[in-house]
């Protein structure tokens, strides 16, 4: 059996020609490129339009087929402590690069869920090996990365992706996968992505794993089946005065699903607007889910911080 | 003359003579003459000194059964199991009518140093050409969970108060002993349930004069008991003081995490308002976050707010004592996290691997890709 391929990876852009748009951010790579040197840079924007494409693209034109020996991967929201970073930071750029280019590259994905602590750390680190290493910081916002780091960095802010934008990347996997997508598919893409080619390649894959036509019904048939249905039947559960299974419900999500308690917070407040109880109640709940929210934020665990947030739901249900 | 000791002199001979176990007696019983090879072995379980070996022995008596006890925590390993009781299960007795296997503290078995013990245990029951009851003090050890399918769970309850008296004052007449009313009740009452430790106690007061005294309780060493957690969950959820609470679980062999796990499973096992329900969770909320600044500090000053919250603050969340019984459980959390250890482990480094090939973290292949294909990708 071939192994399964992921669209949004087979059609990642290899080179800085073939990233979608970002026109602004990408003349200024290509130069770059052209120098063959890069200062260090921050990449901000929302997810799925390009930042970590456009990083990867850059290595690839910048050192050629053998990248991947001279570039670095991290991601800030796995890798635990900044000392685990700064320990493989170190141990990579002891080493000199190997290509005609002077400096490695590293790609330090998701910076924003390193803390200040540790983005003073990083600061350090990233002055401390500047002659042999370049780093690529990626964030969704900016205003979360501290301002020293921000004023070593050239920072790059990438743009929404404009309709024509995103029929351009439809098109490539379309016409790469063979596929045929109609009217009311293009628009069901259009607007269950909200704007995130990452998220494009995927409904259009699992959409055509049921046939090589593609239309609205379908992608939205995909998409509504893996959106997670889980919080509105918990909150109903609660609501209607069963506690324990949707405590059941919270558990599962967590620890089988292993979703992030942030995701399930976020989904609840979007939730409890659509809930059958009165105006007032609504609002009074958006501020315990506030207050819980912060909570996390603070250090609490998600799922005691949840599982209490469900028993002040209690207090609204109807036996 | 060999002395023996009061424990074994005052042993109940029939079964009907087990002190304040009547319904555990009763279900023993019907489940002993319902009994064929196959069918499910009896656990007993309850705290020591309430009986549970007692009723085994009374049983053995009255029927003439030959008793084959071994205690569970001497032979670990499956191997051992099945050398020691492996043949005997399916031989017949010499001298007596039938056997029975009593199977004492198998709390003891099943660590992580003894695989296999379990599953031996189980293949016994299932294999036995007699019935085999087993003991333990907290059959919902997670350890014995797969155990636990396989048998009849028979409760034993502490022995309540009078019962105790009443067996303490049999005993004083035929010892010939006089005795202050109030010695009794003390003794009684220190021994919380446990009939063999005030049977102990009075034989040692007895050893030194048939007269005894209030004053003479004094002389016996106060017997420091390892508080369970299920008294301590009781404490807290029955208590309306928050400094009751907080001290109950002081003697718990646990730790502040483990034993703030047992208080967030029980909540709902215990209160009922949903006033009282989201109190009590909005306080462990608070002490989870203090949990939380010990770990990120790395200071143990917030421990003491912790443990208050948890404990006093999910006391004082009710407004009337629930005047029930209220069956405590195992914490989920606990069990989830042991029975899922590995295929967690499997997930997690299948995620770091697909995390490399698809440049992004394993959080948002969890978001993004896996509701989609996970099938494919795990």
């Amino acid at each position: 059996m071939p192994e399964f391929e992921v669209w949004a990876e087979k059609y990642r852009p290899r080179s800085l020609k073939e990233v979608i748009n970002q026109k602004h951010v990408v003349e200024r790579l290509k130069a770059f490129v052209k120098e063959k040197n890069i200062p260090h840079c921050l990449f901000a924007g929302r997810a799925g339009i390009g930042k970590t494409a456009s990083a990867l693209a850059l290595a690839n034109d910048l050192y050629g087929k053998g990248w991947k020996a001279t570039v670095l991967e991290l991601n800030a929201s796995d890798e635990r402590g900044i000392n685990v970073v700064r320990g493989k930071i170190k141990d990579f750029a002891r080493t000199k690069s190997i290509s005609d280019i002077r400096f490695k590259l590293i790609i330090l994905d998701e910076a924003d869920a390193l803390t200040s602590d540790a983005q003073q750390a990083l600061r350090r680190t990233m002055e401390n090996y500047t002659r042999t290493a370049r780093f690529i910081l990626i964030c969704n916002y900016s205003s979360k990365i501290i301002d020293p780091i921000q004023s070593r960095c050239a920072v790059f802010r990438f743009k929404r992706l404009s309709e024509k934008d995103r029929k351009e990347y439809i098109d490539r996997v379309v016409k790469g996968e063979k596929l045929g997508v109609d009217k009311t598919g293009m628009s069901a893409l259009f607007e269950l992505s909200e704007g995130d080619l990452r998220r494009v390649a995927n409904l259009l894959q699992a959409s055509a794993s049921l046939g090589k036509k593609i239309t609205g019904d379908i992608v939205y048939d995909v998409a509504s089946r893996a959106k997670p249905k889980d919080v509105k039947d918990m909150l109903d559960l609660v609501l209607k005065g069963n506690f324990k299974s949707a405590r059941e419900k919270l558990n599962d999500m967590i620890l089988i699903q292993g979703l992030a308690g942030e995701d399930i917070i976020k989904e609840i407040h979007k939730q409890i607007y659509s809930l059958n109880i009165s105006e007032e109640n609504k609002i009074k709940l958006i501020d315990k889910t506030g207050e819980y929210d912060f909570r996390i934020t603070e250090g609490g665990s998600a799922l005691i911080q949840l599982e209490s947030l469900l028993a002040q739901f209690l207090l609204f249900s109807k036996k | 003359m060999i002395i023996m000791p009061w424990t074994e002199k005052y042993t109940p001979q029939k079964t009907s003579e087990v002190v304040g176990q009547n319904k555990a007696v009763e279900i023993f019983l019907t489940w002993f003459r319902a009994w064929k090879p196959g069918k499910k072995a009896a656990l007993f379980h309850g705290s020591t000194g309430v009986g549970k070996t007692c009723l085994v022995e009374a049983l053995g008596k009255e029927k003439n059964l030959e008793i084959i006890e071994m205690n569970a925590s001497n032979f670990r390993t499956a191997s051992k199991i099945k050398e020691i009781i492996g043949q005997s299960i399916k031989q017949k007795s010499l001298f007596k009518k039938g056997k029975i296997f009593l199977i004492d503290e198998i709390d003891g078995i099943a660590g992580r140093e003894d695989r296999g013990g379990t599953r031996e245990l189980i293949k016994i029951i299932k294999e036995s050409y007699y019935p085999i009851i087993l003991t333990a003090n907290n059959p919902y050890n997670p350890k014995l969970r797969s155990l636990r399918s396989y048998c009849l769970l028979i409760p034993f309850t502490k022995v309540y108060y009078w019962a105790l008296i009443n067996r303490l004052n049999l005993i004083c007449q035929q010892e010939g002993l006089t005795c202050e009313k109030e010695v009794l009740r003390q003794l009684a009452k220190r021994s919380s349930g446990d009939l063999r430790s005030a049977i102990n106690d009075l034989e040692s007061l007895a050893r030194e004069s048939k007269q005894i005294k209030l004053t003479d309780l004094e002389k016996l060493g106060e017997r420091e008991k390892e508080t369970s957690i299920f008294d301590a969950l009781k404490m807290i959820f029955k208590t309306k003081t928050a400094l009751a609470a907080k001290l109950s679980i002081q003697s718990v062999d646990k730790d502040a995490d483990e034993i703030f796990l047992w208080i967030e499973q029980n909540i709902i096992n215990e209160y009922e308002e949903p006033e009282e329900i989201a109190k009590a969770y909005n306080m462990l909320s608070r002490a989870d976050i203090f949990r939380n600044r010990i770990k990120i500090r790395q200071n143990w000053k917030y421990k003491k707010y912790m443990i208050d919250l948890m404990t006093g603050g999910v006391a004082v969340a009710k407004k009337e004592m629930y005047r029930k019984f209220s069956r405590y459980q195992y914490p989920d959390r606990i069990k989830f996290l042991g029975r899922t250890k590995f295929s967690r482990k499997e997930e997690r480094e299948k995620l770091t691997e697909l995390s490399k090939k698809l440049h992004c973290s394993t959080k948002k292949i969890r978001k993004e890709f896996l509701p989609f294909f996970k099938a494919d990708l795990l």
